[in-house]
């Protein structure tokens, strides 16, 4: 157990900082930031000037350190456009982009379990067949059509919720829904697929010998191991999750990092593009990370150190 | 293999299969595909049609017209057959631009999987084959990106670089490997304990005769059938890009561009954008259906 | 399975249970919502060129004159009375019992320290151009203050409509960034919250002195996309929202819960191009290119079958609201081959390629669709034109401040609400200016020698020699006078403000 927690200590390491230099070499190497800066006619000395005061003109892994040791001590340097450290704004839009990452888990969770658990144990039957097709469109729709036809359906046409905007529960239902359906079909054929496995095992067979109820073998033994295979797989997806959240907050106008990225993007502020890359993948690399450490206590075979 | 009309009766009593029974069961097999199939076919239909684009496109799909902008469809009231599906804001037929706009989403979808899967089974290979030390820092990479959010990387590398097809190409290719790499390299891994590999690496084959020669020919049906289902999520990616402006710029026709044109005219002018996104949402229904097909034609036990 | 489904819905519960809770309460019949597409830079109004800048500053100031919608003319607000004690030297009589809503009285003073500010070099202050006329501000007591002018100044009445009042206290004591992000005015509104980009809430001063606004609040939410801002207005998100794009009036009229209303506004639009070079070489240095670039578009049609009519063609950037709008001037007329022939003679025979920076249809109706069809006209002539939408306008502004929006950007031009020529050519026109990319010696001498006089006959001669010197040089790509188009939710009642400013505190619930 303990060899299997430093392990994931340590390729969690690995990772942020492979992200953290993917980040970095993005502006600095592919891009320029001075020209980006400077105006169209500034002369050559006003470039060399402007580089030097950035600290630009020295070697890229002496200004790679600068950035991430100013990094970890939360220093993103200033947003270009937005008067304000780069590292206050993304944290100030994290909470937003969290509550609607949870909740569209939630509704896909909603949504996907129980359908998986149905297709898995009347498979090949009519009702499967249909869970199967929808998982199949569902994949197949773009989650931002889905989202515009939402809004005009139930905000304009319907006026049932608001077409925008954050603060009360309304404001969840319908990003929350079009996350949860662009989730939901892809955890639905997992919950499928992995308790159709299950179902077959040894142990199954065993507990339906020994006489026990259908309900309890499914519940009790073949459901709460298939948990383990989804909640590893889902974990794994969360950084899909928060990609699917990207594309809905754009939809939606909702006041979260994504819509702040794609913003920073189209202006070039990229002392911010730098710090939401940066902030999220560590959000996604930790929440990897506890859930890998979440299944090593669940999963007996990992817990017994195999 | 028997090959004549006539069972033969084996010791035990069991019939060997004939060659009517192994054309029965390959029937029916497709029979249970009858999906995958059918998506083919329709993909198939719309791929025709994006390469005939010149021919069958009944207008320029650039060219303005402000005096007939925004023109319903032709069954409604004030469309004419001119414009089948109507105009957009502009003026500009709209089944051209879909059509055309098929096009370019094609060529990027295609292009960029050539490119993530020619990248993803070269390091997928190297990394199950060889191990060690290759096949640690490939899989960190791997996981590196994988953790990541494709739209992200898109976004961030797009940002850099500028909007363009080329660039779009270029970065969707380049984000999408992993999912190549991974799978491959499992079945690399499995593959290379399998006897005719000993056996040629016994013989003194080079490494790269068995990579290239025996391991990769057996690696075709995970390709294809990942590649398909990458082409999907490839268009959808290239049309959220462009809905935000950061994709394929107008003029230029690609469904999610003009999904995004067409999103304030939701209201009175649907047809702008619901057509599009019809496109999308097909394009991306059959491929899935095919892919899902291949797979379970090719081998229902891969695991993908 | 019900596990699962607990699982989920606990997931919801959580994230519901962690919002953040309501601003102080308000309720759909005390809070009127006006939205904006982009949000302000700054609540200090000297300090920022953005209309909604302008707009949100008469919620929260006041000025010392102000125009009356009805008569167009001015009439007195914080200034009771002004005369001409000599050429110049203008008298201001100050209204007593106005208090600023830190409590502090407003009196001479709060004249003086605004003014010196806003002209102040050293601050740079975008206003200053409005008022270099004026070289002095001095005190005769506490409610008397005299304005001595460099030369004769025709457009002194006019511009004090344009200058809020800002506290002498604050600016002493608190200084220039700390205004930036509160402002204490004398208003009928004043400033709770500000959450950047996203909203502000505004509450009724109930000190005000004068006629105090119906609605007790006031919420700006800043809605980016026009779709959504229509969404919100037919679904009674928003109260108030401007600059509908023409082809969507239908939608709203027929909705049943809003409705349109138009106006003539003193705003002109063009896209400007680069012929002073801020960005650098660049093809509009010709001035064949740029009279081909005016000869490419339709601008007629565009504004008949794209604007639905709500355009005025004008000859140049000058309104013909403004004075000295010379209305004998022509404008371009469409000439597909003479562009293409004086792009050849230019040196672009196989046409030449442009970048195109386009900013949020804030203010002008449409233009995103009106942009669409004047490139399409443009790629007829071989303008090979690439275009790079911006969608924060506080990012448009700085870029065009800083030089770098060229070597063509949309633009338009609302006068600060002040009806004269000069007010247009002095800003957009005069060589070094913040937001002038054109640059002609002999157009300097014009604009200088029209603010000079108080003539008005000859001005009027001034007026007519610029502009005719702009349409002979094709300065910009004209377009056209705009039509203010405004959403309206039917539970109020509101008019379209030629002016172009919407006064929160005149709205009024409809009568049912």
């Amino acid at each position: 157990m303990r060899r299997y927690l430093v392990r994931q200590l340590v390729q969690l390491v690995v990772v942020i900082l492979g992200i953290s230099i993917l980040a970095f070499s993005i502006l600095h190497i592919i891009g320029d930031p001075v020209t980006l800066l400077l105006p169209q006619n500034a002369g050559k000395e006003e470039y060399a000037r402007y580089k030097h005061l950035m600290g630009l003109d020295q070697p890229i892994w002496v200004q790679y350190w600068k950035f991430a040791s100013s990094a970890i001590r939360g220093d993103f340097g200033k947003s270009w456009y937005g008067n304000a450290p780069a590292f206050h704004l993304v944290i100030d839009r994290m909470p937003p982009t969290i509550y609607l990452t949870l909740a569209g888990l939630g509704v896909a969770l909603m949504i996907s379990l129980p359908l998986g658990v149905l297709a898995a144990l009347k498979r090949h039957s009519m009702v499967d067949t249909l869970c199967t097709l929808l998982a199949v469109a569902g994949q197949a729709m773009p989650i931002f059509w889905l989202g515009i036809m939402l809004i005009i359906i139930f905000a304009v046409r319907l006026r049932l919720l608001p077409a925008s905007g954050y603060g009360t529960w309304q404001n969840f239902v319908m990003p929350a829904f079009c996350l949860g359906a662009f989730l939901a079909p892809l955890t639905m054929r997992l919950v499928r697929s992995g308790l159709i496995e299950v179902m077959n095992m040894e142990f199954i067979k065993t507990a339906r010998a020994k006489g026990l109820g259908e309900r309890i073998v499914v519940v009790k033994h073949a459901f709460r191991n298939a948990c383990i295979p989804v909640v590893t797989v889902l974990g794994l997806q969360f950084g899909q999750l928060l990609g699917g959240a990207f594309i809905t907050e754009t939809v939606f106008a909702w006041p979260g990092v994504a819509t702040l990225t794609v913003d920073s993007i189209r202006n070039q502020d990229f002392p911010v593009v730098q710090c939401a890359v940066v902030l999220l993948a560590l959000i996604i690399v930790i929440v990897n990370a506890l859930v890998d450490v979440l299944v090593g206590f669940i999963d007996p075979r990992i817990r017994a150190g195999a | 293999m028997a090959v004549g009309p006539s069972a033969t009766v084996t010791a035990a009593g069991l019939q060997a299969p004939t060659a009517q029974d192994a054309a029965g069961a390959a029937w029916r097999r497709l029979g249970r595909l009858k999906w995958g199939v059918g998506g083919a076919v329709v993909f198939l239909v719309i791929v025709l049609s994006a390469v005939f684009a010149p021919v069958i496109s009944p207008h320029d799909p650039l060219s303005v017209d402000i005096r007939h902008r925004m023109a319903p469809p032709a069954w409604m009231d004030g469309g004419t057959r001119e414009h089948l599906l109507g105009t957009d804001q502009i003026g500009r037929d709209l089944l051209s631009r879909v059509i055309w706009g098929g096009r370019v989403s094609l060529l990027v979808g295609v292009t960029a999987v050539l490119l993530s899967a020619t990248i993803g089974v070269l390091l997928g290979l190297t990394a199950g084959y060889f191990a060690g030390g290759a096949d640690w820092s490939i899989m960190t990479v791997i996981n590196v990106m994988l953790t990541f959010p494709f739209v992200l990387l898109a976004l961030a590398v797009i940002a850099v670089l500028g909007p363009s097809v080329p660039n779009m190409i270029v970065v969707l290719g380049i984000t999408g490997w992993p999912v190549y790499a991974r799978v491959i390299r499992a079945e690399t891994f499995a593959l290379r304990e399998r006897d005719f590999v000993v056996a040629a690496r016994a013989l003194g084959m080079s490494h790269a005769r068995i990579i290239f020669g025996q391991i990769l020919p057996n690696l075709i049906s995970p390709i294809v059938v990942v590649a398909t289902l990458q082409i999907a999520q490839v268009i959808i990616l290239e049309s959220f890009l462009s809905f935000l402006g950061l994709g394929v710029q107008p003029p230029t026709p690609a469904w999610g561009n003009m999904l995004g044109e067409g999103r304030v005219y939701m209201l009175n002018s649907w047809w702008i954008a619901a057509f599009p996104g019809l496109a999308i949402f097909v394009t991306t229904l059959v491929l899935n259906l095919m892919g899902n097909g291949l797979r379970d034609w090719l081998d229902p036990h891969m695991k993908l | 399975m019900i596990r699962a489904a607990a699982l989920g819905f606990a997931l919801l519960v959580v994230a519901g249970l962690a919002l953040p809770g309501e601003a102080p309460a308000q309720t759909k019949d005390d809070t009127i919502v006006y939205a904006l597409q982009s949000d302000i830079d700054t609540w200090d109004p000297p300090g920022s060129v953005l209309r909604e800048a302008i707009i949100l500053g008469y919620q929260v100031f006041d000025h010392l004159a102000v125009r009356d919608l009805k008569t167009r003319k001015v009439i007195p607000n914080l200034a009771t009375s002004w005369k001409t004690i000599d050429d110049t030297t203008w008298e201001l009589k100050l209204r007593q019992g106005v208090k600023f809503h830190d409590g502090t009285p407003f009196t001479s003073k709060d004249v003086k320290a605004t003014f010196d500010r806003v002209l102040d070099p050293a601050k740079k202050m975008i206003a200053r151009g409005n008022h270099a006329k004026i070289k002095a501000v001095e005190i005769v007591d506490d409610y008397t203050v005299r304005f001595k002018t460099d030369g004769p100044y025709p457009l002194f009445v006019e511009r004090l409509t344009a200058q809020v009042m800002e506290s002498e206290k604050v600016i002493r004591e608190k200084g220039d960034e700390w205004m930036q992000e509160h402002p204490v005015g004398t208003g009928p509104y004043k400033l709770v919250s500000w959450n950047r980009k996203q909203e502000h809430l505004l509450v009724r001063n109930d000190d005000y002195w004068g006629p105090k606004p119906y609605y007790k609040y006031v919420r700006i939410r800043i809605i980016p996309e026009q779709a959504t801002q229509i969404a919100e207005l037919l679904s009674g998100g928003v109260d108030i929202m401007k600059a509908v794009p023409p082809d969507q009036m239908d939608v709203i009229n027929k909705s049943g819960a809003a409705r349109t209303a138009t106006s003539p506004i003193l705003r002109t639009a063009f896209l400007q191009l680069d012929q002073a070079a801020r960005g650098g070489p660049n093809p509009f240095t010709d001035k064949r290119v740029r009279i081909a670039a005016n000869l490419a578009a339709d601008q007629d049609a565009i504004i008949k079958h794209v604007l639905n009519g709500l355009g005025d063609r004008v000859a140049t950037a000058v309104n013909p609201m403004a004075f000295g709008w010379d209305p004998a001037l022509k404008p371009y007329k469409q000439d597909i081959p003479r562009a293409k022939k004086l792009l050849a003679e230019a040196g672009y025979p196989n046409g030449v390629d442009i970048l195109f920076n386009e900013g949020p249809p804030t203010v002008e109706p449409g233009t995103q669709q009106t942009n669409d069809a004047i490139v399409a006209d443009m790629t007829k002539v071989g303008f090979r034109v690439k275009r790079n939408y911006i969608g924060d306008n506080t990012v448009v502004v700085a870029r065009a401040k800083e030089g770098k929006l060229g070597p063509m950007f949309n633009w338009s031009w609302g006068y600060y609400s002040v009806f004269d020529a000069d007010a247009i050519l002095y800003d957009i026109f005069k060589c070094g200016e913040f937001y002038a990319y054109y640059c002609n010696k002999e157009l300097d001498d014009l604009i200088i020698s029209g603010r000079s006089t108080l003539d008005q006959k000859k001005r009027t001669e001034v007026y007519v020699k610029a502009q005719k010197l702009l349409f002979d040089d094709a300065a910009y790509l004209y377009k056209w006078g705009l039509r203010g188009v405004w959403g309206i939710s039917n539970r109020v009642e509101y008019s379209a403000p030629p002016d172009e400013v919407d006064r929160m505190f005149l709205v009024t619930p409809r009568k049912k």
